[in-house]
């Protein structure tokens, strides 16, 4: 088996409330995995629990072929890279003697640091202090932090949702190139479109339970309603299901050359999710 | 254990303080106070004292505290504990600089109250061990507190304790529960100083360093037991 993380039933409960209720899956090496799920539906509390932060109540997380425990051992830690939302840097130093530090600690060569930085695109400011920089600039220095070590397995909780297009589209081509050199990716977002421009493979979750879990590609056919839409030059539009008694429409309109465009009604992952839960993904 | 990571957590350490005036300023504390008495002319191993057991609550274990505290405020203790640093790692890389900073603190405030003890070498064993109890306080504090703000309040109590205890043994005939004041790392070091400018017996020498160390020790595993909880939320 290859799988870079495998979870099984896991459970977690805090004094008040589950936040995990039953979440099962797997992720296997080379894939870029995204977590979908609107605020509060357990993200993050499974990647605490993947990378040590927190304890499971019921089930079992593996990670990297141990349970999850054993990724607070100083040598596990270095086989993983982890961006969330509350990383923290030193205010008081510079882009680069935050990252230097992080060199140092991952035991690697000083131009590790260059590398990263060009990774986010911050070269040029990285003379900055970390206190005079933009949310997406902080959002950019902890990503470069995290990748820096060029770990197997990453972890990303939502890691571009303080980016503008242009930063997100360049840390898009960053990631996968990461990718093809090997980097296992688990990335959580509430991002359609980032989901589905770069991940392999998605799982929803709502409440703590996964709904559903595929390729994007997947999803869409297994959601999508046997409807197409056919658009006619006198500009009016027909939603017809894919059935025979329609079937006579769709001749007659062919045949007196009345049709401008047809396509199929693919239903977008924001669609399925909504049909699934009975709710926005925001 | 690893000299590279501590080194890096160190330099980092060092660059933050030089750079944090609200914190670095605290060891001009202790030197005023010292300057002061010298200049008032107070002299006596209890007044020599007062601005040596204020330096290791206001300098060793304040600075250690907030230093903690802030780290946590920030986030940033997560990011150290996510690393490959391992405990040892980080605790001894973070208490390095304080340690230096204390230690040199300290020698000058001996050196502005004019203060000239009877063994030196000594004296110093008392207070490394001194040094290195304080150190583990203020993480101690810092690892319980989430904030600067509130490391700052927290703090008081305890500098009050351990500056000040020995003061309380001066109403200790009235008071007699509070004879457990001359057990108090701060009375330990007056204790040895004192037994140092006379006639001393191994005994004398030994038993305030013992305690010392002992209160040392105690503080340190706390420390790390409190420190392996906050790894898990
Ligand atoms: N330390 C904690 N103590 C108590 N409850 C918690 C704790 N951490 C998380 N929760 C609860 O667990 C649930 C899941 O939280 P989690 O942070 O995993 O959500 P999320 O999917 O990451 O949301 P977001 O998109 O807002 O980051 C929430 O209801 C939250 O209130
Ligand atoms: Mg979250």
């Amino acid at each position: 088996m290859t799988s870079v993380i495998e979870v099984q039933h896991l459970k977690k409960s805090f004094q008040s409330e589950n936040a995990l209720e039953d979440v099962s899956f797997t992720i296997e090496k080379g894939e870029i995995f995204g977590f979908l799920g609107p605020s509060g539906s357990g993200k993050t509390t499974t990647i605490k629990i993947l990378t040590a932060q927190l304890e499971e109540t019921g089930g079992s997380a593996y990670v990297l072929g141990k349970p999850a425990k054993e990724m607070k051992k100083s040598s596990n830690r270095n086989r993983f890279g982890i961006l969330t939302d509350n990383s923290g840097l030193y205010t008081r130093l510079s882009i680069e003697e935050n990252l230097l530090l992080y060199s140092k600690l991952y035991s690697l060569p000083t131009s590790a640091v260059k590398e990263a930085l060009d990774f986010v695109n911050l070269y040029s400011e990285r003379k900055k202090k970390v206190s005079q920089l933009s949310k997406g600039m902080i959002q950019r220095v902890t990503l470069a932090r995290s990748i820096m070590h060029k770990p197997e397995l990453l972890f990303l909780d939502e890691p571009t949702s303080a980016l503008d297009p242009v930063n997100t589209t360049h840390i898009y081509n960053g990631l996968r190139k990461l990718n093809e050199a090997g980097t296992t990716i688990f990335l959580t977002t509430h991002d359609m479109s980032e989901a589905e421009s770069l991940c392999d493979r998605i799982a929803f979750l709502h409440n703590g339970r996964i709904k559903a879990i595929g390729t994007p590609q997947e999803l869409k056919k297994r959601f999508s309603n046997d409807t197409i839409t056919v658009e006619l030059k006198d500009g009016s539009s027909h939603y017809i299901e894919n059935r025979t008694h329609e079937a006579n429409k769709l001749y007659e309109w062919m045949k007196n050359e009345q049709i401008e465009k047809i396509y199929t009604n693919e239903p977008t992952l924001g669609d399925i999710f909504m049909q699934l839960t009975g709710s926005d993904l925001i | 254990m690893n000299i590279g990571r501590i080194q890096a957590i160190f330099v980092k350490d060092y660059k933050e303080f030089t750079r944090n005036y609200a914190v670095s300023t605290m060891v001009l504390l202790p030197l005023v106070l010292a300057f002061l008495y010298n200049k008032m002319g107070i002299t006596g191993v209890e007044t020599y004292f007062l601005p040596i057991n204020l330096g290791f609550t206001a300098v060793t274990t304040f600075v250690q505290c907030c230093l903690i505290a802030e780290e946590k405020e920030k986030n940033t203790l997560r990011g150290l504990m996510l690393s490959p640093a391992t405990l040892g790692d980080i605790l001894i890389g973070k208490g390095l600089l304080v340690f230096i900073v204390s230690a040199v603190t300290i020698a000058l405030t001996i050196f502005l109250s004019g203060y000239e003890p009877a063994n030196l070498l000594l004296l110093s064993i008392g207070l490394i061990v001194s040094i290195i109890f304080y150190l583990g306080l203020g993480t101690l504090c810092g690892l319980f507190t989430k904030s600067i703000v509130e490391a700052s309040v927290f703090i008081l109590p305890v500098m009050v304790v351990f500056s000040f205890g020995p003061l309380a043994l001066t109403i200790a005939e009235q008071y007699p529960i509070l004879k457990i004041a001359e057990w108090l790392p701060s009375a330990q070091i007056v204790e040895l100083a004192y037994k140092l400018e006379g006639l001393y017996t191994l005994m004398d020498v030994t038993v305030p360093i013992l305690v010392i160390i002992a209160w040392s020790i105690a503080a340190w595993i706390l420390t790390a037991m409190i420190y392996k909880k906050r790894m898990v939320d």
